[in-house]
């Protein structure tokens, strides 16, 4: 009874003001009411406070001048999508685009050149060889930081282990390297600050400025 | 469906996908608030213009940076936070009246840098009583610290709670409530004779 009275006879607190004076989804306590009905002080503070708040929310909004949209619209430059600044790259670069291009188609005409010279290569056996190589390749790069971290001794056995490679090992490797490729994309991306989530989209609008 | 009924995180994602429309609408939904806020800081149309103007600038071209799990409008008020109290600190601005800025030597920059002030009562004494209230207010307002003056616009004329405001600002939310509470009382004072006329009458 007396903790009540002496709850009751605290003057509100700045929240309970707040919440007094104005309109909103505030809970209030019953008893911070009642101490507003009976307190003259704490009554006046409410006062006070809704006819601050009326006058603040009265004042007149400000709005810049006529064309300001406008002119905000000219200065702003909204952040294009990678497939649509590659684009624009190529646009930019046609040249260097075609002499790569054609540097590329060169290298591939070469290379079917060459697979033409040997009639017993089949494209599963090129495949083969490419995947093995590749394979190796990667072996050895492993094995590279292997020699640094244990010294040469270890090398060798590795080296054992990659000759003896089998379809299932080169798959495994395979799936690794696509693993570790599409880890970086996604490091990539979130470097360049794009969105993955927005890629497709990028995609989609892409084929729709290349159309 | 009209740009208009999109949500602002809406629109975000649609100036992701470069869609200069829904710039437009952002630029058209907030230039009024951020607007008012730039120019009750640094009292001079020109200034608050360019100021606001460079304010979306900045919002667009971090467009990229932006945090979507945070309110869109936050992120903006925090911009323009930022750069008009950058440029009052680094310029010192002065803290000057609603006639006009203490610098202005022309009657052309007094028009310029004065605050003009509307009022929407039809009766010519409700209106020149009104404007006259809303001219000692908005003096009382420019004579405050800027953090003080910033706080209380977001929270009574922008009407936002307190913990966007110490997200916009930067501060603690019990340095906002401070600040919120300093403020109220300095306008207190400052209106005081206005108060106490209405009181009497």
């Amino acid at each position: 009874m007396n903790t009540n009275h002496q709850e009751r006879a605290r003057h509100l607190q700045a929240e309970e003001l707040e919440a007094l004076a104005i309109p909103g989804d505030h809970r209030l306590p019953a008893r911070s009411s009642a101490h507003a009905a009976e307190c003259d002080r704490c009554r006046r503070d409410v006062e006070e406070l809704q006819t601050l708040h009326v006058l603040l929310q009265a004042l007149t909004p400000l709005q810049p001048v006529a064309g300001f949209t406008d002119r905000v619209m000219q200065r702003v430059r909204l952040p294009l999508p990678w497939r649509v600044r590659v684009l624009q790259a190529i646009r930019r670069h046609q040249v260097a685009t075609a002499a790569a291009f054609a540097g590329a188609a060169a290298a591939v005409g070469v290379g079917l050149v060459w697979i033409a010279r040997y009639p017993e290569l089949t494209p599963v056996t090129v495949a083969a060889f490419l995947v093995q190589r590749s394979t190796a390749l990667m072996w050895d790069g492993v094995m590279e930081v292997g020699r640094f971290v244990y010294g040469s001794g270890i090398v060798e056995t590795a080296q054992g282990v990659a000759g003896q490679l089998t379809l299932v090992t080169a798959f495994v490797a395979v799936a690794t390297v696509t693993l570790i490729g599409l880890a970086s994309l996604r490091i990539m991306l979130s470097l360049m600050e794009v969105d993955p989530a927005l890629v497709s989209s990028h995609w989609r609008l892409g084929r729709r400025v290349r159309g | 469906m009209s740009y208009k009924e999109h949500s602002d995180q809406d629109l975000v994602r649609l100036c992701l996908k470069t869609d200069e429309r829904a710039a437009r609408e952002l630029v058209e939904r907030f230039e009024r608030p951020v607007f008012s806020l730039v120019y009750r800081m640094v009292r001079d149309r020109e200034l608050a213009e360019d100021l606001t103007q460079e304010v979306f600038v900045r919002t667009f071209n971090n467009l990229q940076r932006y945090d979507r799990s945070y309110k869109f409008s936050s992120w903006l008020f925090k911009i323009a936070y930022n750069l008009t109290v950058d440029h009052l600190r680094k310029k010192q601005v002065k803290t000057i009246s609603m006639h006009g800025s203490p610098d202005a030597v022309t009657p052309e920059r007094q028009q310029a840098t004065s605050l003009s002030l509307e009022s929407d009562e039809e009766s010519p004494d409700a209106m020149v009583e009104a404007r006259e209230l809303a001219g000692y207010l908005e003096d009382a307002i420019a004579r405050l610290r800027p953090e003080y003056r910033t706080a209380i616009l977001l929270r009574h004329v922008e009407g936002r709670p307190y913990e966007e405001i110490s997200d916009i600002m930067g501060v603690p939310l019990g340095t906002v409530k401070t600040y919120i509470f300093r403020a109220r009382r300095e306008l207190r004072d400052l209106l005081e004779d206005r108060w106490d006329d209405g009181d009497e009458e």
